[in-house]
């Protein structure tokens, strides 16, 4: 009797043990961009699935790096963009998604699929894309601009605003020379710093974080801003048009991914997942108007929504990405627009 | 006179410590090495690292990031920088003391509020503030709404995105770091002793310079150092309201970090900043010594 | 302690222009602090999101303020976090201050120069800094590496102001206290102190502003359950500013304005 008992007991804590290992801790590290997904969408998830999702955010990719690879904090899903990704993946830095576990997967249009910085979709799934192309005060900027040359024309000097990133502006006057996007040769660069410098003297301001301000209050009439801004812009008031500029113009795509050290696995698939559901995806579209690359919940936008010119714009153009720059590059372009503004 | 706020090693009354004086000054001693100088000892391993992939640094002995800080667009920017916070500083005495100084001639209660009334605004975010100065100055903000109704202007000014903008930015940020310190040296000066000078016949302004300047010295000086020295490192105001057309020195650091990924070289820019500060607030204290 | 001010005898004429331009001077001078402020106020009402033109009056900014989960959280995480960080700051300021001042250390100057370094650093290498310090003793990023970031960048504050007060003090004060029997301690709390109580509050009120804005340095020491109100402020300011965070602004002027007034009267109504 006494032996069946204890045998029991064991048997009891073993299952007990292998419940709670097994079972996931009802939680989730979440590293995202700031104001990127709307509350709603994780309280719902919270409320579907039971699992407390721990929202940290970032705003900048080199901000996520610092914390990421710190070691301290043990991230279930992170959010890098393209060429962030790239070099997580090279580095060893991500763990394969379980595509068996991604069933929304195949919501994905094709077109952003088998990106050049996970082609074999193994270890990112898109969120959100967008563009960066030319946003146009219609009400003070009566002729049409086209591209970077009618931008910097020189009518428009001292009423413009772009953004305060150096590789945004780099690669558009890499664009100017018709050279690759992702081409920072040392000869390139040198061929840029002319292009820019001319720039600069037409520029009243650079913003990255909200170039919107500059152009709402009236004190610039067209931007290199990023296609979500446009979108807030254009929804804001039809006055403000945006166009991709011909010399050419690139895509980012913003991604989900699992950290090698994610700690809830499971958890992690199913937020990903769920955040690949066409009436979630369409909840994230309505509070912030970038380009959703989910065919299904495309269906479910509103005709205002994707007649939005900067959320979807039409464009026959091919739209690169940005791949990983690996060395100093980074540092380089740092520099050149460092030693550009402070020229004079 | 005293040259700098901080500690008076003239003071004749001070005393050698003993068991008390080392056991209480412990805790500070402990944290400061624990939080300012292991992370500058961590600091300075880093800037004689390299940048390796995806901004991680490898270590070794590159002094090479030290040699690049002294390129001369970043001296012109160092320039710049000091430039824009001596200004700043500058404005914020002229500004600031006469506030200070009312304050603390008031009575207890009147006071105390008047030094809350002067924080209070401070308590609401900094970004928020700033962009309420955007939604003032901008061109339909209310700055020209109000000049352009009243006919003062025919057109909107551009004073947003200009030097003019910055200084009104880093003027608001720094004045109560000026009134503070003005406050609380005017406050403990002794009323008599004015009135003696002005019953000796000085006349307002003697007064004021021989009299009033030299006691209330170790607020103004106090009030210098703490606006002249975070000033240098600032660079939020230039971006926001400047526009961010020129860099400061604290952009350019920020950079390393942030854009750049080039850790090693942040890591010399920040130490050499913290040195040259280190450096000339030594060598201020030297000097103070021996004049006094 | 310096002579109890007798109440200044009426100003000669001279200085009675002096007077007025001193009021009038500080009166510009607050209208210049509050303007925005007052901007903000006025604007948390304004029923339209984007804070350009005025549309309407309403108070649901408020409403929604109240309902938004993440701005409550990292205001409270602020509040508390400022609070400690100013109690420690003052603490570790007002007792340095004055041990420096007594006692004639070796290496005073040395620490004096240590102290200012916070002040000086540009805060993004102190919040890496302190990041890569924390990783290396392995430490968790929280409310504890939040606190001692904060205190650390605060107390210089609290020290220089409380050091700028003690240059003038009369060292005949705490050698007449000793003299009457009391113990260096005793002397320090019951005469010193009270003397120090101006700086000291100046002081406390730099770090509580300091920590309570503190955006950089925070962003490098937190984890979620310590994320501060700048942080937030800072992600939401970039798709537009939301008249929610007027409405924030605005109730925390209205609440300190409010305690202060409070504090008054129960001071007042205990020392009755």
């Amino acid at each position: 009797m006494q032996k069946t008992i204890r045998l029991l007991l064991a048997l009891g804590l073993a299952a007990l043990c292998a419940a709670s290992l097994s079972a996931q801790s009802k939680r989730l590290n979440f590293y995202g961009w700031s104001e990127y997904i709307p509350q709603a969408v994780l309280d719902g998830f919270t409320k579907e699935t039971g699992i407390r999702v721990n929202y940290e955010t970032f705003s900048s990719g080199e901000e996520m790096l610092a914390k990421l690879l710190s070691g301290r904090a043990r991230y279930d899903v992170i959010q890098p963009n393209d060429y962030i990704a790239e070099a997580l993946i090279k580095a060893g830095q991500l763990q394969a998604l379980d595509t068996s576990k991604l069933t929304n997967l195949g919501n994905i249009l094709p077109e952003f699929t088998g990106m050049p910085h996970d082609v074999e979709n193994a270890f990112t799934v898109p969120y959100m894309v967008g563009t960066v192309g030319i946003v146009v005060n219609t009400e003070k900027v009566t002729e049409p601009v086209t591209g970077y040359a009618d931008l910097f024309s020189g009518k428009y000097a001292g009423r413009i605003v772009v953004l305060d990133d150096g590789r945004e502006l780099a690669t558009a006057a890499l664009y100017t020379l018709g050279k690759d996007l992702n081409d920072f040769s040392p000869a390139n660069l040198e061929a840029v710093r002319p292009i820019l410098a001319a720039w600069f003297k037409q520029i009243k301001l650079f913003d990255s974080d909200s170039p919107k301000t500059a152009l709402i209050g009236g004190d610039v009439d067209l931007g290199l801003v990023w296609g979500g801004e446009a979108a807030i812009l254009w929804d804001q008031d039809k006055k403000f048009q945006y166009v991709l500029p011909k010399e050419g113009a690139h895509l980012f795509v913003d991604l989900l991914a699992i950290p090698k050290r994610a700690r809830n696995v499971e958890n992690a698939h199913l937020f990903i997942n769920y955040l690949l559901r066409p009436d979630v995806s369409k909840l994230i579209s309505d509070s912030f108007p970038y380009t959703n690359p989910n065919g299904a919940a495309r269906k479910l936008l509103t005709e205002a929504q994707l007649a939005n010119p900067a959320s979807y714009p039409k464009t026959e153009m091919k739209l690169d990405t940005f791949r990983h720059l690996g060395g100093d590059t980074g540092a380089r372009i740092d520099k050149l627009i460092t030693d550009l503004k402070n020229a004079n | 006179m005293q040259a700098l706020p901080g500690a008076n090693p003239e003071n004749p009354h001070a005393r050698l410590p003993r068991v008390w004086g080392w056991i209480l000054i412990a805790p500070m001693v402990v944290w400061l090495a624990l939080f300012v100088l292991a992370p500058l000892g961590i600091l300075f391993v880093y800037s004689l690292g390299t940048t390796g992939e995806l901004g991680m640094v490898e270590f070794g002995l590159n002094w090479g990031n030290y040699a690049r800080a002294f390129d001369p667009i970043y001296l012109k920017i160092l320039a710049r920088s000091i430039g824009y916070a001596a200004l700043t500083t500058a404005l914020c005495l002229i500004i600031g003391y006469p506030v200070g100084w009312f304050i603390a001639r008031q009575r207890p209660v009147v006071r105390n509020r008047l030094l809350l009334l002067v924080m209070i605004p401070f308590w609401t975010s900094f970004l928020i503030r700033t962009y309420a100065w955007i939604a003032i100055l901008k061109s339909e903000g209310l700055l020209n709404a109000t000049l352009l109704a009243a006919k003062v202007i025919p057109q909107p000014l551009e004073l947003l995105y200009t030097p003019f903008a910055v200084m009104i930015g880093l003027v608001y940020a720094y004045l109560p770091f000026m009134i503070l310190p003005v406050y609380g040296s005017a406050e403990k000066l002794d009323n008599a002793l004015v009135e003696a000078a002005h019953d000796l016949g000085a006349g307002p302004l003697r007064a004021f310079g021989e009299v009033i300047i030299p006691l209330t010295w170790p607020g103004i000086a106090a009030g210098m150092l703490l606006v002249f020295v975070p000033a240098i490192g600032m660079f939020a105001i230039t971006d926001l309201m400047g526009g961010a057309r020129v860099s400061m020195i604290g952009n350019v650091i920020h950079n390393q970090f942030t854009k750049a990924l080039n850790y090693p070289f942040g890591a010399a820019l920040g130490i050499i900043f913290t040195l040259l500060f280190v450096l000339t607030y030594a060598l201020l204290q030297w000097r103070g010594r021996k004049r006094a | 302690m310096p002579v109890t001010l007798a109440k200044p005898r009426f100003p000669p004429s001279g200085l009675r222009l002096l007077n007025w331009s001193l009021i009038a001077w500080t009166t510009v001078v607050f209208v210049f602090l509050y303007l925005p402020i007052a901007v903000l106020v006025v604007y948390s009402f304004n029923s339209s999101r984007l804070n350009i033109v005025w549309e309407a009056f309403t108070f649901k900014w408020y409403g929604e303020l109240f309902g938004h989960s993440p701005l409550i959280n990292t205001l409270k995480n602020s509040l508390i976090i400022a609070s400690i960080s100013t109690v420690f700051a003052v603490i570790l300021g007002t007792t340095g201050a004055w041990l420096l001042h007594r006692y004639r250390y070796r290496f005073a100057r040395a620490i004096q120069t240590l102290i200012c370094i916070p002040m000086v650093m540009p805060e993004i290498v102190m919040g890496i800094s302190l990041l890569v310090f924390f990783t290396a003793v392995h430490i968790d990023l929280g409310y504890p590496t939040v606190v001692i970031a904060h205190t650390t960048f605060c107390f210089p504050f609290v020290m220089l102001a409380v050091q700028a007060r003690l240059q003038g003090l009369d060292p005949a004060l705490e050698e007449a206290a000793l003299d009457l029997g009391a113990t260096p301690l005793k002397a320090f709390w019951l005469v010193i102190v009270p003397c120090l109580r101006p700086a000291v509050i100046s002081g406390a009120l730099m770090a509580f502003t300091l920590s309570m804005d503190e955006l950089i340095i925070s962003i490098f020491t937190t984890d979620p359950s310590s994320r501060t109100l700048p942080m937030q402020v800072f992600g939401m300011a970039k798709i537009g500013l939301n008249p929610m965070l007027n409405a924030l602004s605005a109730i925390f002027i209205v609440t300190t304005v409010a305690f202060v007034l409070f504090s008054e009267q129960l001071r007042r109504m205990s020392a009755r």
